[in-house]
């Protein structure tokens, strides 16, 4: 069997530092953010939701989903998206042509048009690290140690196991694109 | 590490930031001259590797385009920032002229040398030490900008600088206790990795976590029960928990009284302990407890003091006493749920159920940090809460298991000429008095380093406008232009950290060296090349011999650290010795008892023996009218260390502009919206910035955190609306502490107070 490599982010260790923004943008020397970190709750960033002091606060690191059915993939007209057979959606930057179609076409609002070299960007899980059995570099740079990388299609593998233990989600599970990258909730609180 | 690269060299060094205990060691990939990644290095413990967002931006500071490049002299009024280039040379020469002009006139006492947080760095600060201590000049210590009144307490309770090891030494073990409060901090930002992490770990396997602070902090949000109170009434919140543990009789009685001074006497007309001297006890100095088989007095022993009476008035030879954990229960009985709630802002079942678990909990770990003793009385709510730790037995006298602290050795720094007296020593909070008005003596020569003084430090006018120009002479090491910068007479450029060395003994439990990567960049030189160069010019240049590695060699020189040297470090991370299979390492207290000092008879005239509630000076607790009727506190946030990083671009993409932080229920009140521009002001100054309405702090505080630079604030600044107030407590124990948390501010839409 193929790999299908993903991540599991474990929001009840996501202290939502945004290292990972800072990590993956300094790795991919962007000037966009591929990884941006939602805080599920109040209406603006690190707030919480509720009435003083009954408030509650997590985070929600966002990136490619690297879907097993990646619509930007079916959407892309000159093909510069493709889908590798370990997992991650990889852009051919010289075919692609800013029409921002893959934009349009990804439900969850990760493809970024780089506006300065009119061509689309996202997160490519560090395939250049991958490559060389290097963990993406998010992963390594995550202050709560949030972040698992690793082969979904492996029973063996750490998120594997992570998968079967807890309980998980992926985002928009209703587009049928079936994300590789799996989200742990935060566990129940033990109140006094 | 993989390094397929064969043009890449990899050399780890550390991050020295002023996070100091996470101290992550940094992988530095270098190609050619340039250093072209930083990763986070590895640790014996895999677990152990770690880096931060502020961390991964250390190029940012390295290769920043507005880095001093050479010294510079002034040449505009101070603070215009008007400067022109001269030569190295040129800059001693200046520096010796000067300090010859004003020692001649004042002494060489009058010649401050104004440190600021070395971060985890030893010899950047012990070569200033030894400058100091050569010249017999001043040290100004910078423990008061902060972070005097946690040690001010922990002096005063267990008799040490810091209540660390005895409050969290098995959590640094990673010994998970059942529940961890984490009191007046919030790790999240301020230390993600060395408490953090391990806050989550424990959370993990089974530990009940509470946090209790003003802000709904991202530590809060992880925490099983978050307790928010109003800023400075930690002590009336311990003193409460206290009542319910005694009222329920679920204190912990043998650890009181054989590691508390809890039995021991107090007379109660001189709140003096009791001494044998005082009813003709042989032994004079003695302390004297009350002995339940004999129904007497008696001296204390290690042998009768589990004999000892808790509690109870007793009249010896007509005098009437007291025992100290009496007083301590009378105390805490005047802090009903119902005072306590009104006080604190706590509610009353809460406080029930807190004191409760606490007592309950087979173990309980206080996770704490300076945040909460950032108020006037903020030494005493550091004893209130080892005193709740105390009368529950969660004060640790041994570690278990783990490894041998290092201690390191500043005598070399101190004392380096064996019959001559060592430096004079002032607090930061003294200091504004020694210049503006000459007490308890006149400095008149200030050299900065590592610090941002004027942006950092409180009442930013009275610095401006009394301190500043009663200086004859300022020098500055910096990286950048910063607000205190503009105020130098001499601008010396310094290195980022990874263009010189230094030893690093943390995190705990291993030791690192910062390697120098890089030649220093432009003119720029470290600090101990700085002080070196300078030392060569007073005639004590054989006192610096060897330079940075000279200095790391003095003081690696140390039992704790033995068999381990610059070159080992050089090779990667080590890990201090461990304790011996089934050996522990002994926590003695530090105070003159050598017990926990539950009651601090030095304090009995200043009405502080007890751990007493008192409200704080400036923020208002009550809910009277008053002209600034909110309490402005400053956080710490993860884009920052202090005022470092303020400049950093890429962390300014995320965290652009400061905010401060109002409970939709005061916004409402004053019209305020999301996002308004406001002004925050009080009787000292005031300051203009955008608003950020949210529940995240509670209704009567208000935020904004703390190393913002001055030009990124509209108007004002943060430290323009802080206050100068000394504590004359903490004055008399260690130093006096700026109290950051306990100002009082009203807050106003812009457009209004243009009017």
């Amino acid at each position: 069997m193929n790999k299908r490599l993903g991540m599991v982010i474990d929001q009840e260790r996501c202290i939502g530092c945004e290292a990972c923004s800072i990590a993956c943008r300094i790795e991919n020397n962007t000037t966009n953010f591929w990884i941006k970190v939602e805080t599920r709750g109040g209406t603006q960033k690190d707030t919480p939701k509720g009435k003083f002091p009954n408030l509650e606060m997590d985070f929600l690191p966002k990136l490619c989903n690297h879907c097993k059915n990646p619509p930007c993939v079916e959407s892309c007209p000159t093909e510069a998206l493709i889908k590798r057979e370990d997992g991650p959606v990889l852009l051919e930057k010289d075919l692609c042509t800013g029409c921002r179609a893959c934009i349009d076409a990804c439900p969850y609002d990760v493809i970024i048009l780089d506006e300065g070299n009119n061509i689309i960007e996202k997160c490519n899980l560090c395939a250049h690290r991958i490559d060389l059995e290097l963990e993406p570099f998010c992963v390594i740079c995550c202050e709560g140690q949030a972040l698992y990388f690793g082969d979904l299609n492996d029973p063996n593998d750490k998120i594997s196991k992570i998968l079967s233990e807890r309980q998980v989600f992926q985002l928009k599970p209703k587009e049928k694109t079936e994300p590789s990258i799996y989200y742990c909730p935060p566990r129940p609180k033990k109140r006094l | 590490m993989i390094n397929k690269n064969k043009d890449i060299q990899l050399i780890r060094t550390t991050c020295p930031a002023h996070c100091g205990i996470d101290a992550c060691g940094i992988l530095v990939h270098v190609k050619g001259d340039r250093i072209v990644k930083l990763e986070p290095a590895s640790f014996p413990e895999k677990r152990d590797r770690r880096i931060c967002l502020r961390g991964l931006s250390s190029l940012d500071i390295t290769y920043h385009p507005d880095r001093l490049k050479y010294p510079m002299k002034r040449v505009g009024e101070r603070g215009e920032g008007k400067f022109e280039r001269i030569t190295w040379d040129k800059a001693y020469n200046i520096i010796v002229e000067n300090f010859k002009k004003i020692s001649d006139k004042y002494g060489w006492k009058s010649i401050g040398w104004v440190l600021g947080g070395p971060g985890a760095g030893t010899t950047k600060f012990g070569a200033y030490l030894r400058i100091a201590s050569l010249t017999q000049s001043t040290r100004v210590s910078a423990w008061g900008y902060g972070d005097a009144g946690l040690p001010c307490g922990s002096r005063i309770i267990l008799g040490h600088q810091f209540p660390f090891f005895h409050l969290q030494g098995e959590f640094w073990q990673r010994k998970w206790p059942e529940l961890l409060m984490v009191w007046g901090t919030n790790p999240g930002e301020s230390m993600p990795l060395q408490n953090m992490r391990k806050i989550m770990d424990a959370k993990e396997e089974g530990t009940q976590v509470v946090v209790i602070d003003p802000r709904f902090t991202v530590t809060a949000s992880k925490a099983d029960q978050y307790i928010g109170l109003k800023p400075g009434t930690d002590s009336a919140l311990a003193l409460g928990l206290m009542n319910v543990i005694f009222q329920n009789k679920l204190y912990d009685k043998i650890f009181i009284l054989e590691n508390t001074n809890g039995p021991y006497l107090v007379r109660t007309d001189t709140g003096k302990l009791l001494r044998g001297k005082d009813i003709d006890i042989k032994k004079t100095d003695t302390y004297v407890l009350w002995h339940k088989p004999s129904n007497s007095a008696k001296a204390i022993r290690r042998k009768n003091v589990k004999e000892a009476s808790l509690t109870g008035t007793y009249n010896i030879n007509d005098i009437e006493c007291k025992s100290v954990l009496q007083l301590l229960m009378d105390l805490a009985s005047e802090y009903t749920l119902e005072k306590t709630s009104q006080i604190t802002g706590v509610k009353k079942e809460l406080i029930e159920k807190l004191g409760k678990r606490i007592a309950m909990a087979k173990d309980v770990t206080f996770l704490t940090h300076m945040g909460f003793t950032r108020t006037y009385h903020g030494d005493i709510s550091l004893r209130g809460l080892v005193s709740v730790a105390s009368i529950t037995g969660n004060v640790l006298t041994s570690i278990s298991s783990g490894f041998v602290p290092a201690s390191l050795n500043w005598r070399p720094f101190l004392s380096t000429i064996p019959d001559k007296p060592s430096y004079h020593r002032l607090g930061i909070l003294n200091l504004y008095n020694a210049v503006i008005n000459g007490k308890p003596y006149q400095i008149k020569a200030i050299w900065f380093a590592f610090i941002n003084f004027l942006n950092q430090c409180v009442n930013y006018n009275k610095i401006v406008n009394e301190f500043f120009p009663n200086l004859d002479f300022i020098v500055q090491t910096e990286l950048f232009m910063t607000p205190s910068a503009k105020y130098a007479d001499l601008l010396l450029p310094v290195c980022s950290f990874l263009e010189f060395s230094d030893f690093i003994s943390m995190p705990y439990p291993y030791l690192q060296l910062q390697q120098k990567v890089l030649e220093p960049l432009y003119e720029s030189k470290s600090d101990v090349t700085i002080v070196s160069e300078l030392a060569e010019r007073l005639g004590f240049g054989e006192y610096f011999k060897g330079g940075e590695d000279g200095l790391i060699d003095m003081i690696m020189d140390n039992p704790s650290l033995e068999g381990v040297n610059r070159e080992i470090l050089k090779k990667g991370v080590v890990k201090l010795r461990s304790l011996p299979e089934g050996g522990s390492f002994p926590l003695a207290f530090g105070t003159s008892s050598g017990k926990i000092e539950l009651y601090a008879e030095q304090l009995a005239e200043d009405g502080e023996a007890l751990p007493v509630y008192l409200p704080p000076i400036e923020a208002p607790i009550t809910s009277e009218e008053t002209k600034y009727p909110l309490t402005l506190i400053n956080g710490h946030s993860r884009f920052r260390t202090h005022s470092m990083f303020a400049n950093v671009h890429s962390l300014l993409d995320l965290n652009p502009e400061p905010l401060v932080d109002i409970n939709p229920i005061d916004a409402e009140k004053r019209n305020i919206i999301d996002n308004d521009i406001v002004t925050v002001f009080n009787n000292r100054a005031r300051t203009t910035l955008k608003v950020r309405v949210t529940d995240g702090v509670m209704p009567g505080v208000i935020n904004i955190t703390e190393g913002w630079w001055i030009e990124q604030f509209k108007v004002g600044s943060l430290n323009h609306l802080t206050h100068d107030v000394i504590n004359p407590v903490q004055e008399k124990i260690y130093e006096p502490n700026m109290h950051m948390n306990d100002v009082s501010v009203e807050i106003i839409k812009y457009k209004e107070v243009e009017k």
